[in-house]
Formats: C-alpha cells, sequence, structure tokens
C-alpha cells in the first residue's frame, strides 16, 4: 500500500442555493483533470471543508469517487476537532474508495504534543490508507507538529506516508525531512503552498495546491521545473505564484472562488460565515502583475 | 560601491579567556583561520560574538585586530548595532576610520516603531558615511519588526551604497519578497541567509549566508555553498541535512554551545559572558558525540 504525492490539486467547492452544486462539481473535478492534476484532494480548506456537515463531505467524497472513476486516484481530508469523529471520517474514505487520507491538527484544541501523535495515530489506523499530515500552524493558532513527533507516528504507525507543509519555516522543514527520513528513508515531504521552490530543493517531491483553480498552468509549470531542479527557470514563475499567494492568502477561499469566477468558471458564493469576495480591484491587479497569468486557462475547457 | 558578496561568509566568536577579558591573541588566530578555510567574506561581532555583552571600547579594539587580521585577503564587514544609536553611529565611524570595508546594521533594538522609522534610521546610518551599507531583518528576535520588500526597494533606490540584507528570517516568503524588490533595482544586491540555510535560499536566487558552525565545520559550509551554486542539489542536501542539524545543536544556548564544539575541535576560544552560560563539561560531552556521530571529527580540521 503506497501513493506517490506528485501534483495534486485541491478543489473549490461549488454552492448553489445553499447547497452543493453537484453538477458544477462534476464539471471543476473535469477541469482539475485536464489541467494535469496527477490527484485530486477533497474537500481541503480550500474546499470549504470545514462548512461541510459530515454526511455532506461522506456524500461529496462518493459522488467525487464516482464521478473521477479512477482517472486520478482521489485523497480524502479528513480534519476534525474530535479525534474518533476523524477516525469515522477516515474509516468512510476508505470504504468509499479513497487513495490517501490528509489530516491536520485538531481544529480549536491545542492539545501536547503526545496528544496529536494519538490523534493522527488513531485517525491513521481507522482509515487504514496511506496517510499524509498537514503541518499548517498559522491556520491552526500556531499549533506545529514536532520532528520529535513526526518520529513517534512514524513508530506507531505503518501506514504514516508523509508531511504536508505549508510553515514555509526552512528550520522546521529541513528538520522534518532529516529525522523522518533516518527512520523512513521514503517519508514524503510535500508542500502545502506554492512556495515550491525552496521546498523542492530541500527535499519535497509533491506539491498540494490550491492556486491551481485559477493559475493550473502556472502551478504544473513551476511544479515541473522544481522537479527538474531547474530553478532559475522556475523562478520567474515562483515570482508569480508569491503574487497570487500573497492576494489569495489575505482574501482565502472567497478570494480563490471571485478568481476562478472571473476565469469564467462560477462556483457560487462561499458558506457563511465567510462572505463573498467584494474586492475585485486587488484581484486585477494581482492578475496583472503576475504576468505568466494571461495564458491561464479560461471557461471550463 | 563595488563590493559583491557571495558564498559562506564568517562572522567569528568573540574570544575570552578565563577572566572574561578579550583574547585578542586567539581572535587574531581564529580569524585567520576562517579566511585560511574558505570564507569568502568576515562580518564581527554578530551577536554569535556577543556583541551586547562587550562595551564599545572593546568592540573598537577587537574591530581593529579582526581588520588587521583580514589584511585585505576578503572583506570585512562591522556590525555597528547597539542599543543605543548613538553609540551605532560611533562605532560606524570608527570602522570607517580603521578600513573596514563595510558595515552592517539591524533595524533597532526594543522600541516598537513603524516601518517608517526604519526607513528613516537606514537613511540616515547610509548617507552619514561612505561604506557600504548591509541590511539585518531579524523578525523572530526583534518581534515582528522587520523589512518589507517594498522598504528594501525604497531603500535601494535611496541609498547606493546600500548592497546587501542579513535576512533571518527563514521563511521562504519572507525571504522571496525582499529579494524579488531587490534584484530588479539592484542586480549584485546580496541576499544572505541568518546562518546556513543555503539550500533554500540559493535557490531562490540567494547570494550565500552567514554562518554559524564555520569555526567547526569550514570543509562542510564551503561543500555545502559550492554544490548549490554548481546545482548538484542532491550533494547540497546531504550537507544542508547536516549542516541543519548542527544548527539545531548550536542554537541551543548560542553561542555557549558552539564555543564549547570549538574546544572538541582544538581550537579554545574560552567561556561566554553572563548572562549567557558557559557550556559545562557535560554539555561539551554531549556535543563531542553529536559531532562524532554527524562525522564532522574526522572530515574537518583539528587545531588551527
Amino acid at each position: 500500500m503506497t501513493f506517490t504525492f506528485g501534483l495534486v490539486h485541491a478543489p473549490l467547492t461549488p454552492f448553489a442555493g445553499g447547497r452543493i452544486d453537484t453538477r458544477t462539481y462534476g464539471k471543476v473535478l473535469d477541469f482539475h483533470i485536464a489541467q494535469g492534476a496527477e490527484a485530486l484532494a477533497l474537500p481541503m480548506h480550500a474546499g470549504e471543508s470545514v462548512s461541510l456537515t459530515a454526511v455532506e463531505r461522506q456524500d461529496l467524497l462518493a459522488f467525487a469517487i464516482r464521478h473521477v472513476a479512477g482517472r486520478v486516484p482521489v485523497i480524502a481530508h479528513v480534519s476534525e476537532a474530535g479525534t474518533a469523529i476523524a477516525a469515522s471520517l477516515a474509516a468512510h474514505a476508505k470504504a468509499a474508495g479513497a487513495a490517501a487520507l490528509i489530516a491536520s491538527v485538531p481544529y480549536y484544541w491545542t492539545p501536547p504534543q503526545h496528544m496529536l501523535v494519538e490523534h493522527f495515530a488513531a485517525i491513521g489506523s481507522a482509515g487504514g490508507l496511506p496517510f499524509f499530515v498537514l503541518n499548517t500552524p498559522s491556520e491552526m493558532a500556531d499549533v506545529e507538529f514536532a520532528g520529535k513527533s513526526v518520529v513517534e507516528l512514524i513508530g506507531k504507525l505503518p501506514n504514516f506516508a508523509g508531511l504536508i507543509d505549508t510553515s514555509l519555516d526552512w528550520q522546521y522543514m529541513i528538520e522534518v525531512v532529516t529525522v523522518a527520513r533516518a527512520e523512513r528513508p521514503d517519508f514524503q515531504f510535500v508542500s502545502g503552498t506554492e512556495y515550491m521552490i525552496s521546498a523542492s530543493a530541500i527535499g519535497a517531491t509533491g506539491l498540494l495546491s490550491p492556486l491551481a483553480s485559477i493559475a493550473p498552468r502556472l502551478v504544473s509549470n513551476l511544479y515541473r521545473a522544481c522537479r527538474a531542479e531547474d530553478y532559475g527557470a522556475a523562478r520567474p514563475m515562483q515570482e508569480d505564484a508569491a503574487i497570487l499567494f500573497r492576494l489569495m492568502r489575505d482574501a482565502g477561499v472567497p478570494g480563490l472562488k471571485a478568481g476562478a469566477a472571473a476565469q469564467g468558471r462560477d462556483c457560487g458564493d462561499p458558506r457563511a460565515p465567510l462572505a463573498a469576495w467584494r474586492d475585485g480591484g486587488a484581484l486585477q491587479t494581482a492578475m496583472a502583475q503576475a504576468r505568466s497569468f494571461a495564458a491561464e486557462p479560461r471557461g471550463w475547457a | 560601491m563595488t563590493l559583491v558578496l557571495k558564498g559562506v561568509m564568517q562572522s567569528p566568536v568573540t574570544p575570552l579567556k578565563a577572566d572574561f577579558s578579550p583574547d585578542y591573541g586567539t581572535f587574531e588566530k581564529l580569524v585567520d583561520f576562517h579566511v585560511r578555510t574558505g570564507a569568502t567574506a568576515i562580518s564581527w561581532p554578530h551577536h554569535k560574538a556577543e556583541s551586547h555583552n562587550l562595551t564599545i571600547a572593546e568592540r573598537k579594539a577587537l574591530a581593529e585586530v579582526a581588520i588587521k587580521a583580514v589584511a585585505k585577503r576578503v572583506p570585512i564587514s562591522i556590525h555597528v548595532s547597539a542599543l543605543a544609536l548613538e553609540d551605532t553611529f560611533d562605532l560606524a565611524r570608527h570602522a570607517q576610520d580603521k578600513g573596514a570595508d563595510a558595515i552592517i546594521a539591524i533595524t533597532p533594538y526594543f522600541w516598537k516603531y513603524p516601518p517608517e522609522a526604519i526607513y528613516d534610521y537606514f537613511v540616515t546610518l547610509g548617507t552619514s558615511f561612505d561604506l557600504p551599507l548591509i541590511a539585518y531583518n531579524s523578525p523572530s528576535y526583534l518581534d515582528g519588526i522587520e523589512f518589507t520588500g517594498e522598504l528594501t526597494a525604497r531603500l535601494i533606490q535611496r541609498l547606493p551604497n546600500f548592497i546587501g540584507m542579513k535576512e533571518a528570517s527563514f521563511n521562504s516568503e519572507k525571504y522571496f519578497e525582499i529579494l524579488r524588490a531587490a534584484l530588479p533595482l539592484r542586480q549584485n544586491f546580496a541576499m544572505i541567509a541568518g546562518v546556513e540555510y543555503l539550500l533554500p535560499s540559493i535557490s531562490l536566487g540567494g547570494a550565500g549566508s552567514y554562518s554559524s558552525a564555520g569555526a567547526i565545520c569550514p570543509n562542510l559550509c564551503v561543500e555545502l555553498y559550492e554544490s548549490c551554486a554548481s546545482g548538484q542539489w542532491d550533494r547540497a542536501r546531504a550537507a544542508q541535512y547536516k549542516l541543519s542539524q548542527l544548527w539545531q545543536l548550536f542554537r541551543d544556548q548560542y553561542p555557549s554551545s558552539l564555543k564549547g564544539g570549538c574546544v572538541i575541535m582544538g581550537r579554545p576560544v574560552g567561556p561566554t559572558r553572563p548572562p549567557l552560560p558557559t557550556a559545562s563539561p557535560e554539555r561539551i560531552k554531549f556535543i563531542e558525540k553529536r559531532l562524532a556521530e554527524l562525522g564532522i571529527l574526522d572530515s574537518e580540521p583539528h587545531g588551527w
């Protein structure tokens, strides 16, 4: 049971009339596959996972797996606040046919490191699929899954396959790669942001990309240049990705949805408490600054 | 203003005698050791050199020793940051008079102030002296006081002698924001990582780094820079993983653990001034064990 985390897109979740718009969701999934996604991870935070009920999350995943029909693997995001609730999502994801699992540290709570290890061990065991920890301290009240905890979890969970990082912190990233690969040489390190050059130089082999909803071509070119370790060629792409990343870091899911809509792929408004993005000016400015953006696909093609 | 910085630049520790007074003789040997073992530039006294624990008179006397010991073989910059800005300007004037090649300064300590105050400070510093100026960005140590890309760009446009930045955020986004604002305005602007995190910084377009471990493992520092600069990334990763483990080891009680490591390498540099602790014999034993595990004892020079 192995899973190689390559270029993975994190699709948006479309809503219409307050409900998940499955017809549009099918088009979203087809779009990402056509744009070169090697796998899809859903529903990530970009897919408003936190605003979906447990039943919606399960139905969404089941729909996606049926719709994708084996064209690419589907990875289930099962982060939750409670350990048992996350574990049950993981068990469901396996039964539904997911290829791998992703979970972050629990929402809201800030447990000590040994409880994080237990949390992940329970989810990973219940799921029985290749399991990836999402380390995203800036979204999680600065809770970070420490290097020593990565090593502990490797000892406890045979299917702990890798770590996805959004910290951008060189000291953390290199420590994790070093201590984890000493225990498990095939431990995968994945960039959870499009700052792919530095992550790739450090040893990341995968990319989980929220920006793929608005700039799939840029993401794909940047990923490929980095995998070839041609960082000189990657640098102008990294500049464009940085412009879009910084806009969307502030704008969040509403920004991504506004960007996708501006590109002819309307996914409806985000669910409350998020509100539709109204600053079209910032969006236009960033899209104009990121020089390669003009070549991005428009519509669902 | 043609000073172009790159590679791994060494910032020596300050050797002290058992009574905590400056050990000028050993300092001279240490500076010479760094130059002979591949330092592309010398910069002193960074925080690692206990800059805050030295009097202004000591800093001047030791700066003169360093400038003489380097003897023009590589560029030398003097770190002029002090708690009182009057002292900073005094140190900068002294560095210029005594023949330093550049000065380096961090954003002012302790106080909270708006970005405009950073701009004004560096404009005053940069226009008061003819020497090339290196800025030092350390947001985590200075509680969020930091350079942005925009501020850096404005300073480059204002100051012809602003040639580089020691960027110690260790963060891809922060580092890259400054780099991509600076390089289009000044092609040779040197983005210098705080310590040897060369893998993620050179790949982004950086020029090099200062160094934590250069007094312990100069060969490894050179190996890391050369493999990054020549695009041999597998080699670079092996060296980086090792150097990062050394940083984890030395960062704890910095620079006392580092000074403890120097004992093991046959280059003792004495104790660390309070309030920093001096590495205990047990701590030195532990450092020795880690250095052995990492293969440093076999691959690096012993003695001076």
